[in-house]
């Protein structure tokens, strides 16, 4: 009897270390668990198309709506160049359909992977450990390393088209970091240098059927605020491949574009 | 009183092991980047000097030095104008490869003109060719056969992009090509056998290997270089003899 009244109060009392524990390692559980969710990894693996959500029936429609970029006196300043590849030579309106001069038709241009923002040509995301990689339907990919690295020191950085991302997963969202693009004009008005820093945010809906990029421009000597708007896509449906942009310069066709046809009300 | 200890020790060990799965998740980690697995080809590949064993292609009777010189041409038209160059270039680029896998695709970008390839892994059978319209990479689809990345391409364009196959010959319409990656030397190399058949063109199945050496994680891609179709002085070197400068 003395013995096992002395093995229960020696478990007793073990079992009161063991619960002291618990509850002191509990916040730290607690913190973990939170951790452990926020970074959770959304399936973004696939093919992403564009959407006109709302219904503007032109490519340049799609960004109309956005607010506009609130700049610095100084960055209002700034003249933002066309694109030289760009050429309307009459400068006219053209009616639906009528066939006409937008490009001087050149392939092969630098940065690969077709700028920062998608067009209408799909987004393709395939996620690895060490780096997400956004590709398109051309040469080059989106590199967003996932490795934990720091940007570059600027001043040893030659600026590109798709500067330099880093990525991490925040409460279920991949957040995508980038600084060292090349200057130059951003949608709805902003404007970028390579000091700029762009964030952005890809988020599903819960179904894994949508996904929503909000672009975030930072850069106290170019906005008064933060430049914020998003873009929406909807995910290919299954069975769907990636198609292969073709670029000839030495095609007539090449420099043409065709104004969309009149929409039906 | 010994076996009480002895369940409360393990009791213990349970709980600080339960309660600290940061901890445990960082080790698993940890585990996984020691050891690379054998079906995962992810990374930075380069191909050097001397990671190229091409035979001579055995080409039909029909593939004549006329047929081979009119190919030639429509290669060189494609350098020239800026095309995309298509699979071949991509996979014996000069500059690095990124190869990244997911659940159902592998994506190969190059820093070269040539287009991203996607390697389906959720798809066993090829888009029917009706519905597909031939590219400078064609349609792959891949599975792994053990620790062997099988990918087998159709859908090919034999007029767009630069067609030549090392060691001879050229892909057309009716090309297959089946390649075959496998990691060696601890996940160092990255080995890929091509395979090319066309009856037209090969009278036997044309193989060769190429092996990359896998670049550190830190390694930065640059974007392709640029070309420019219109550079007056770019047209005339690549149209016209060399001349001795004098």
């Amino acid at each position: 009897m003395r013995r096992s009244r002395r093995a229960f109060l020696l478990f007793a009392a073990a079992l009161g270390i063991v619960v002291s524990l618990t509850m002191w390692q509990a916040p730290t559980e607690s913190v973990a668990q939170r951790s452990a969710s926020t970074a959770a990894r959304p399936d973004l693996e696939g093919g992403w198309v564009r959407i006109d959500p709302e219904g503007s029936g032109s490519f340049g429609g799609l960004t109309s709506k956005f607010p506009r970029a609130v700049l610095t006196p100084a960055a209002a300043a700034i003249p933002v160049g066309r694109d030289p590849d760009d050429v309307d030579p009459d400068a006219k309106p053209h009616g639906p359909g009528e066939p006409y001069i937008v490009s001087q038709g050149r392939c092969g241009g630098p940065g690969g992977a077709g700028g920062i923002e998608p067009n209408s040509a799909a987004l393709f995301i395939v996620q690895a450990d060490d780096e997400v990689l956004l590709t398109r339907e051309g040469p080059g990919g989106r590199h967003i390393y996932m490795d934990g690295r720091a940007h570059p020191d600027l001043t040893r950085w030659t600026p590109i088209p798709l500067g330099h991302s880093v990525g991490r997963y925040e409460e279920g969202e991949l957040v995508v970091d980038t600084m060292g693009l090349t200057p130059g004009a951003v949608t709805a008005g902003g404007r970028r240098t390579p000091e700029t820093r762009l964030t952005e945010r890809y988020r599903l809906t819960p179904d894994g059927k949508k996904l929503t990029i909000t672009y975030t421009w930072n850069d106290p000597k170019l906005y008064q605020k933060p430049h914020t708007y998003s873009l929406e896509f909807d995910r290919l449906p299954e069975g769907s491949y990636a198609f292969e942009g073709w670029c000839d310069s030495s095609d007539p066709l090449q420099r043409q574009s065709i104004v969309p046809p009149a929409q039906l009300q | 009183m010994k076996s009480i200890v002895t369940a409360l020790a393990a009791v213990l060990t349970l709980t600080v092991t339960a309660t600290d799965p940061v901890g445990a998740q960082e080790g698993a980690d940890r585990n996984r980047s020691a050891a690379p697995s054998a079906r995962d080809i992810s990374g930075f590949w380069e191909l050097s000097i001397d990671g190229s064993n091409v035979p001579a292609a055995v080409l039909t009777p029909g593939i004549t030095k006329a047929v081979l010189d009119e190919q030639a041409k429509k290669d060189a038209h494609a350098i020239r104008w800026c095309n995309i160059l298509g699979l071949q270039h991509a996979m014996g680029s000069p500059r690095p490869i990124d190869i990244r896998q997911g659940a159902r695709m592998i994506v190969i970008a190059t820093e070269v003109n040539a287009a991203t390839r996607y390697l389906y892994l959720d798809r066993r059978t090829h888009i029917n060719r009706e519905e597909f319209d031939p590219t400078t990479n064609g349609d792959s689809i891949a599975r792994w056969e053990g620790n062997v990345l099988v990918v087998d391409t159709v859908g090919f364009d034999g007029n767009k992009g630069m067609t030549a196959i090392p060691g001879g010959g050229f892909r057309t319409a009716d090309s297959h090509l089946v390649e075959r990656y496998r990691l060696l030397n601890n996940g160092s190399i990255l080995a890929v056998t091509f395979t090319w058949e066309d009856p037209k063109v090969f009278r036997t199945p044309h193989t060769y290997e190429f092996r990359y050496h896998r670049l550190p994680q830190s390694y930065e891609p640059r974007p392709p270089l640029a070309c420019d179709p219109f550079d007056q002085e770019r047209t005339r070197f690549l149209t016209t003899p060399p001349q001795i400068p004098r």
